[in-house]
């Protein structure tokens, strides 16, 4: 190593050296902290405070509101991320046709993904409203949706996907409109229809694309908190209580930081074995470093 | 060059973080509170006042937003963080025990007699006490109330139900005369939150039982904790309440009866203001009655909640902070609470039959009487940890997924457990 190529070196640890403290003081700390409470019976009002180990997670293992929460947290995500990504390949695909009126369907996409997801969870307050909502008005019916517990779940559902399908939508359509032309001309010179385009053509072009849109979106909603939590709060019969919303309640709410510490741990772990399993497949596509 | 560089700014950004503070010299209370609704605020005038009264105190007024379960959490992570950054706070009553137990709340005792108590409503000064020490002061208060359609009992003759079952029978018999598709029975709180819990408390007393024995026993009367949950299973199956109600929350509920598309409702005082509010169509044609209880079991009674206010136990102004609480629990202070556009309920006593206020607001001494007899949740440090664990339950047994007495079990089978080793 030159004394120059040192010099350079040096100057770039110093120069990551701040982003890699933040981190470490925003990411690791609190993660830690979080691991050895977890470890902990901790319920501050009872001056509780002692080490029990593993004990929290020996109990979740045999805890059915634990059990249901994954289950809910799964069905939520595997569906909801489903629904987003083929919902959004046609709105992109769609969208690409369209040639008057783009940008105003693009902006009105935006609307959707741009609002807080607060609001988002009003709004639906309203359209699922048993007896003025616009849901039911158009159905005919007057459906329980929130307080029925075989539709609270595909109702939250449905709503998570008018929320984050433009985002799919959007990543789809950037990907769309750099294919260019050519590559179309010479499949319809090789005779391929419309089908055998899109299949053939589109998809595997789109493929990179559709992993990167599937990672953001399961790892979002396997974390999904604020639509159960404004529009039903878990209910009715917890049947849209996620793990997020359990682990919310147990530490915030009733003031078992050990405990909920627990729950956050488990959300954590599922994440991360969710996040690299994605990673490993786009390392694949050669997307990913 | 560019470390030292690097390393002097990082200081600087760290150094202006934390934010000096010295105890001599003017000091400042920060006061933490829920943000208040309505269209008029008592809150910025009154505390212009204290200042006024006291020269060198400034009150800074931190409004929190107004989800209870949000300020809970502000509190639990600021106060257990063991924070300084306010002095004085604004908090639900059922939260006053379980903060005092964590020791996050200054004991008001050597400051506060029991006569200076003595004016607030009992259930008030009994959320405000634990273990024989007082931790907060009273500042406004709420009870559970049945507001009914007084011109449509009247139509039919009837008076004011006494027991549920009574109230049914009207709901059914005035909405079987009216032939109005669109007009509900009763609409009550039945989604999966804290006031679900409230409105089972309400039949669990009016069936003669409770959630929390005297004793420490969970559910002491498992047979008449059920007999209540299937009362309110079978207004769902009868049609006297609407299926949504298992997804109603006070604002749900309200609304329709409002538009005059119910016969009863339960609710809160608040109601009645937007009952009574001039481009409202059901205004002058509500009456309002005791919470009732069950046929052939007990008298019914309403429950109360409302804010309390107490002073943070690490705050460097102790004088200024207990001053300022008492302040705020002042008669003169809590008159405010009663200006016009002010959707609050004072916890004082005497000022429900103020000729005054009586004038503007004619249903004070209503409220009196429903205040003086209501009850308030169980008070204990892990009321949250109670309710949260029988929400689920409750609902389950609303919405048909467990049996009344299933629910009821795994309930208390729960909370044994969760409180087992506490107690």
């Amino acid at each position: 190593m030159t004394g120059r190529q040192r010099a350079d070196r040096l100057a770039g640890l110093a120069f990551v050296a701040p982003a890699a403290l933040t981190l470490a003081a925003l990411a690791l700390y609190p993660g830690l902290w979080v691991l050895w409470l977890s470890l902990q019976q901790r319920i501050p009002i009872f001056g509780i405070a002692r080490f029990v180990g593993l004990d929290h997670y020996a109990f979740l293992a045999t805890d059915p509101r634990f059990w249901n929460a994954a289950r809910v947290t799964v069905v939520f995500t595997g569906v909801s991320v489903a629904l987003e990504l083929v919902l959004g390949l046609a709105v992109a695909l769609a969208l690409e046709r369209q040639r008057r009126g783009r940008r105003l369907a693009l902006s009105l996409l935006l609307l959707a993904w741009a609002l807080p997801s607060v609001v988002t969870a009003k709004l639906f307050e309203w359209l699922y409203h048993p007896s003025a909502g616009l849901v039911n008005l158009l159905l005919g019916r007057p459906l329980n949706w929130l307080g029925d517990p075989a539709l609270a779940l595909p109702g939250l559902i449905a709503a998570d996907v008018w929320r984050t399908m433009p985002f799919v939508a959007l990543l789809c359509f950037a990907r769309l409109v750099t294919i260019p032309p050519e590559v179309y001309e010479a499949a319809r010179v090789d005779g391929a229809g419309r089908w055998a385009t899109l299949a053939w053509i589109t998809l595997p072009l789109l493929r990179s694309i559709l992993l990167v849109a599937l990672l953001f979106r399961t790892l979002d909603a396997l974390r999904a908190f604020d639509l159960m939590y404004v529009l039903t709060g878990g209910g009715p019969a917890n049947t849209t209580e996620t793990l997020t919303v359990y682990a919310y309640r147990s530490l915030f709410q009733t003031l078992q930081l050990g405990f909920g510490s627990a729950i956050g741990v488990v959300i954590f772990a599922l994440v991360m074995a969710v996040a690299a399993g994605y990673l490993r497949a786009l390392r694949r596509e050669g997307l990913a470093a | 060059m560019r470390w030292a560089a690097l390393i002097v700014a990082a200081a600087l950004v760290l150094g202006g973080c934390a934010e000096r503070r010295d105890s001599a010299g003017p000091v400042t209370l920060v006061f933490k509170h829920a943000k208040i609704l309505g269209p008029s605020d008592p809150l910025p005038g009154l505390l212009r006042e204290f200042e006024r009264r006291h020269p060198g105190v400034t009150v800074r007024s931190e409004p929190l937003t107004w989800t209870s379960d949000e300020q809970h959490q502000f509190y639990v992570i600021n106060l257990e963080g063991a924070s300084p950054t306010f002095d004085v706070l604004m908090l639900d009553v059922i939260w006053v025990p379980e903060f005092a137990q964590a020791g996050w709340l200054l004991d008001l005792s050597p400051w506060v007699t029991r006569e200076e108590l003595a004016p607030h409503f009992p259930a008030a000064v009994a959320a405000a006490t634990w273990g024989g020490r007082v931790w907060g002061l009273p500042w406004n208060m709420n009870v559970g109330v049945v507001y009914y359609r007084a011109d449509l009992l009247a139509k039919y003759g009837l008076a004011a139900p006494r027991t549920w079952e009574e109230l049914a029978a009207q709901a059914q018999r005035i909405r079987a005369g009216e032939r109005d598709g669109r007009l509900d029975g009763v609409l009550w709180q039945g989604k999966q939150y804290e006031g679900l819990v409230c409105n089972v408390l309400e039949h669990f007393w009016g069936e003669g039982t409770v959630l929390l024995g005297d004793d420490g026993r969970v559910l002491p009367h498992v047979d008449r904790a059920e007999e209540a949950l299937t009362f309110m299973r079978g207004l769902i199956e009868r049609g006297v309440s609407p299926g949504w109600v298992t997804a109603g929350d006070e604002e749900l509920t309200r609304r329709p009866f409002g538009d005059g598309r119910a016969v009863f409702l339960r609710s809160w005082p608040y109601a009645l203001d937007l009952f009574e509010a001039a481009d409202s169509p059901v205004r002058g044609r509500v009456g309002i009655a005791a919470l009732p209880g069950h046929a052939g079991a007990a008298v019914g009674a309403g429950t109360t909640g409302g804010f309390h206010l107490a002073v943070n136990r690490r705050t460097r102004y102790q004088e200024a902070a207990v001053e300022l609480v008492r302040y705020l629990a002042g008669e003169p202070a809590e008159r405010a609470l009663t200006a016009a556009g002010v959707a609050l309920y004072p916890t004082r006593m005497a000022l429900y039959h103020e000729p005054e206020i009586v004038r503007l607001r004619p249903h004070m001494p209503r409220f009196h009487d429903l205040m003086l007899a209501a009850r308030p949740r169980p008070v204990t440090p892990y009321y949250l940890m109670l309710s949260t664990t029988v929400q689920p339950e409750f609902s389950a047994a609303l919405v048909a997924v467990k049996t009344p007495r299933q629910a009821l079990e795994h309930a208390r089978h729960r909370l044994e457990y969760m409180l087992g080793g506490i107690r």
